[in-house]
């Protein structure tokens, strides 16, 4: 008999919390991420019967497709799942309709204020709307807008409104987005969404600081002595080009997924597991932390751009290059930095940020590196003993190890490091859901624990604002450093690191 | 954090006044709001062993509904007292039928429906209604009205508010109140019935308030487990969502047995289990048989035969998709000083054959206690691969898991339970045959 890949005792136990009636209106319908994440995540959640029987989805955009379109699209989107699950998709895509809408025209939000109604009646779903912007971010404020004056979102018990990073290119632009979004719905009715938040190694940074007595005590300066947060693809620019030259990896990567990551490795403890007490301490924090010179951006910061790499098998093309790249961009799809969180309980320890596009493997880690004994009284196989380690493993291979000196057999008294591994797939008898999954959940249960509040938004953007306006005003003092494809970045980051005397982790 | 009372001394309204009096207390709200749009929730609270206790002097008033410290303590020297056996819940119906109750005081304050738990009262219901039955013969019905918030630090600011109506009075003055209930639900919300007291308690109530299209929550471990099981599988087969407090109890156990399956080098001992025992605190059987009907259910093993139903041991046979045998047995063990909840599982012990993939016997030992632990040690069983785990006990009140159910699900009855229940009782039905 072969090996069940889900521990059978496993099926059905986890106590979920099952999303109230609710329609979710998809704007953008016909895009990318509705038919790669949005109805994935939702039929999965359909197939784990988290979904009411009172349930909708109405997919907007320009396009005049019908309901029977949209059926027909998402169906060869998902052709693959739906193989495996035929009875589920037949019931499932009875809740899918579609109503052609632009966003700018105020007959076309009449026109879908009475689709709702007929939808609502239909499917019982009781004026409980979430309206899902996965619309170019520029029509973000002007979205709201439309749906503010359509009368749409003036019942904050039973509408609000998901909205797609980035929000806001800097901190100026980001506050004005905040105010106009703000002046159209409560701030309890606005989830600005960030799907690493989704991830279940990204929660269990919590998890595993709060629930457990024994890393509390030692996360702070006394026992730790530097961090580093690294997210890094494999990949390049791909089709993403004409979005990539006007953000780059700060705005793209470092200001929401790696500062959430930074956010919920440094926070206090929260009094309790509330959203708001979780989301005050976040921004708390955040509000703490700051570039390691902000007069000199140029002494912790290096920015590096892919250069052509890969084998003569499998060249691959430097980001100038690429399709839609400008050949003389000097947008970074690479970036490290060093910052400082201002409080008692990191003072003086060095936080090491760094992303890339096309670096030698794609992973996401916070590794929390502590000090070292007082007095070495062992020989050490290495020549110096190792500091301890902790790692949580993000992506991929999901889980946590600690690193840590043993005895090496033999007559002498010589240490080596060992690892003790946590990893997710071997201790849980099932797979992690995709962070969509987790997150369009708790945006129609209308939970914003995992959702950035504006002033977590703001404090993000704040951090990196000496350093963008430097990119901005003297580019030539932060320099894009080419580094090839497929290596861990230029050399200069190296630099950056070694000035506190530590080495990047080569996973 | 100490229950909550209703904003105002509820009033005492004639049962046919009060949908005006509601209809009047909402449309006053100057901001137009109509109260929380959450769910209404009738509530099934006689509170006999609380209401004789408190009109016995036993302990204090007033009566509330909770399971309160004192009362617990109270009811099980009742059951010391009262030659009742040990392992007899302080909940057990026995307890309230020992209290000597030659004269109960008078007028003792009754507060059933205005002491609305926290936990309960936190999640907003918009309305609460609940059937209070007294234990005096002579009450006649009283229906009191009032209006509630929630404070607001403890719901973030999101006051919503909703009203609480009590039915007070003996089996057959709310037997003639009950048409009312029906009109106070409201039609646009989910509606709820806790069946807070023994399943075989007041059939035709239980009949009159659990509409099929009301999500129903109750409890098997109060009441004779045919008629648990009956109901369970009754109610489940009609499409009714139902909720069992005595399943819901099952999480710990569930959960802690999936974990020790969960790496991988141990999931084939799944596939040559040969031998379960569970061990249960007293007589009511009911959560053992749906522990061991969820593994079966889980395993896809069918029902045999009985082999053995004694006064204290039932065994019952599997046969495996392999066609080999599991032995099942359920002991039950009197327990000295047992759970407040009837019927709670002590022990569960699993048995596995080694095989060509498992090089040794594996013999997995979950118990609610370490000296239950080294009771199912005994035997030799350490000379297989022994994996042992104490389950925590769930210190939840019975509030906070009604609670639970009531935030954690659409009301849906857990489809692990409706598979469960039809093998459950197809096992008790072989052993009452047997008998």
């Amino acid at each position: 008999m072969s090996m069940p890949v889900t521990n059978p005792l496993r099926i059905g136990l986890r106590q979920e919390r099952v999303v109230p009636p609710q329609c979710l209106v998809i704007f953008g319908a016909s895009g990318d991420l509705t038919h790669r994440k949005l109805v994935p995540a939702l039929f999965e959640l359909f197939k784990q019967r988290r979904l009411p029987s009172e349930f909708a989805v109405l997919g907007c955009a320009r396009r005049p497709w019908t309901d029977e379109i949209f059926k027909e699209k998402m169906e060869e989107a998902l052709s693959s799942e739906i193989k495996e699950n035929p009875k589920e998709w037949k019931l499932f895509v009875q809740n899918l309709f579609y109503e052609p809408v632009d966003l700018q025209q105020p007959d076309h939000l009449v026109r879908l204020g009475e689709r709702l109604e007929i939808i609502d009646k239909l499917k019982a779903t009781h004026g409980h709307r979430t309206f899902y912007l996965s619309v170019s971010p520029k029509f973000y404020g002007s979205g709201c807008r439309a749906l503010a004056a359509a009368g749409l979102l003036k019942d904050p018990k039973r509408s609000r409104v998901v909205i797609e990073k980035p929000f806001g290119r800097d901190f100026n632009s980001a506050q004005t987005l905040n105010s106009l979004v703000q002046s159209c719905a409560k701030e309890s009715q606005i989830f600005r969404i960030d799907h690493y938040l989704g991830k279940e190694t990204v929660q269990n940074i919590l998890v595993l600081r709060f629930a457990n007595a024994i890393f509390e005590p030692i996360w702070n300066r006394n026992y730790i002595s530097s961090v580093q947060i690294t997210s890094s693809e494999t990949v390049g620019v791909e089709d993403r080009a004409g979005y990539y030259e006007s953000s780059g990896a700060l705005r793209d990567m470092v200001q929401n997924h790696l500062t959430q990551m930074l956010a919920l490795t440094a926070m206090e403890p929260p009094g309790h597991f509330d959203p708001e007490a979780i989301r005050n301490e976040k921004a708390k924090v955040l509000q703490a932390a700051k570039l390691a010179n902000e007069e000199k951006p140029w002494e912790c910061c290096v920015r590096g751009q892919y250069s052509k790499g890969g084998s003569n098998e499998d060249p691959l093309l430097g980001y100038r290059e690429e399709q839609g790249v400008n050949p003389n961009s000097t947008t970074e799809t690479y970036v490290a930095m060093k910052l400082f969180i201002d409080n008692w309980r990191w003072q003086g320890v060095p936080f090491f940020v760094r992303t890339g596009k096309r670096l030698a493997k794609r992973l996401s880690e916070v590794v929390l590196t502590f000090r070292e004994a007082p007095v070495h009284l062992f020989d050490a196989a290495g020549g110096c003993p190792t500091s301890n380690q902790l790692i949580l493993r993000i992506q991929p291979n999901e889980g946590a190890e600690f690193s840590f000196e043993v005895k090496s057999p033999g007559s002498g008294m010589r240490s080596r490091p060992v690892n003790m591994e946590f990893s997710y797939d071997e201790s849980f008898g099932e797979p992690s859901d995709e962070g969509y999954v987790r997150l369009l959940a708790d945006a129609m249960l209308g939970d914003p624990t995992l959702f950035t509040r504006s002033d977590e938004v703001e404090a993000a953007w704040r951090l990196y604002t000496p350093l963008l306006e430097k990119i901005e005003d003297s580019p030539w003092e932060l320099p894009v450093y080419q580094y090839e494809s497929r290596t861990w970045g230029p050399t200069e980051s190296d630099l950056l690191i070694g000035k506190d005397q530590l080495l990047w982790r080569r996973p | 954090m100490s229950p909550q009372l209703t904003l105002q001394t509820p009033l005492q309204l004639p049962p046919t006044e009060i949908p005006t009096y509601l209809d009047q207390l909402w449309s006053h709200d100057e901001r137009g709001d109509k109260g929380a749009n959450t769910f209404c929730l009738i509530i099934w609270q006689p509170a006999w062993i609380e209401q004789k206790l408190v009109k016995t002097g036993k302990i204090p008033g007033p009566i509330v509904g909770n399971q309160r410290i004192d009362l617990i303590e109270a009811a099980r020297q009742i059951v010391l007292e009262g030659d009742l056996p040990n392992s007899t819940s302080p909940l057990d119906f026995r307890v309230q039928s020992s209290i000597q109750s030659e004269e109960l005081i008078p007028n003792v304050e009754d507060l059933r429906g205005q002491h609305i738990d926290t936990s309960i009262s936190n999640l907003q219901p918009r309305r609460l209604i609940t059937i209070a039955p007294t234990i005096e013969k002579e009450n006649n019905l009283e229906t009191l009205v009032a209006a509630y918030c929630p404070l607001p630090e403890e719901s973030g600011g999101k006051t919503a508010c909703g009203d609480v109506i009590v039915l007070r009075g003996n089996k057959t003055a709310i037997s003639d109140g009950l048409e009312i209930v029906e009109t106070l639900v409201p039609d646009e919300l989910p509606s709820w019935l806790w069946w807070n007291g023994r399943i075989d308690e007041a059939p035709e109530f239980l009949n009159a308030l659990s509409l099929p299209n009301r999500r129903l929550i109750i409890d098997t471990a109060l009441g004779e487990p045919k008629v648990c099981l009956n109901l369970l599988l009754q109610r489940i087969k009609s499409g009714q969502a139902v909720n069992d407090l005595n399943w819901l109890r099952l999480r710990g156990w569930r959960e802690t047995l999936a974990m020790v399956f969960d790496p991988l080098q141990r999931r084939n001992a799944l596939d040559n289990l040969e031998k379960i025992d569970i061990d249960i605190e007293g007589t009511q059987s009911v959560q053992g048989l749906l522990l061991a009907a969820w593994i079966a259910d889980r395993l896809n093993w069918k029902l045999k035969n009985c082999v053995s139903s004694k006064k204290d041991l039932i065994k019952v046979n599997f046969i495996r998709p392999d066609k080999a045998l599991v032995a099942v047995s359920l002991t039950y063990l009197p327990i000295g000083k047992p759970s407040i909840n009837p019927g709670q599982i002590v022990g569960l012990r699993l048995i596995a054959k080694a095989n060509n993939k498992q090089k040794n016997d594996i013999c997995v030992i979950l118990a609610s206690e370490s000296g239950e632990c080294m009771r199912l040690e005994a035997g030799g069983m350490a000379r297989m691969e022994l994996i042992e785990q104490v389950v925590p006990i769930q210190k939840s009140s019975l509030e906070n898991d009604v609670a639970r159910l009531l935030s954690s699900s659409r009301g849906n009855t857990s489809p692990l339970l409706a598979s469960a229940t039809p093998i459950a009782k197809e096992m008790l039905n072989l052993v009452n045959q047997s008998k």
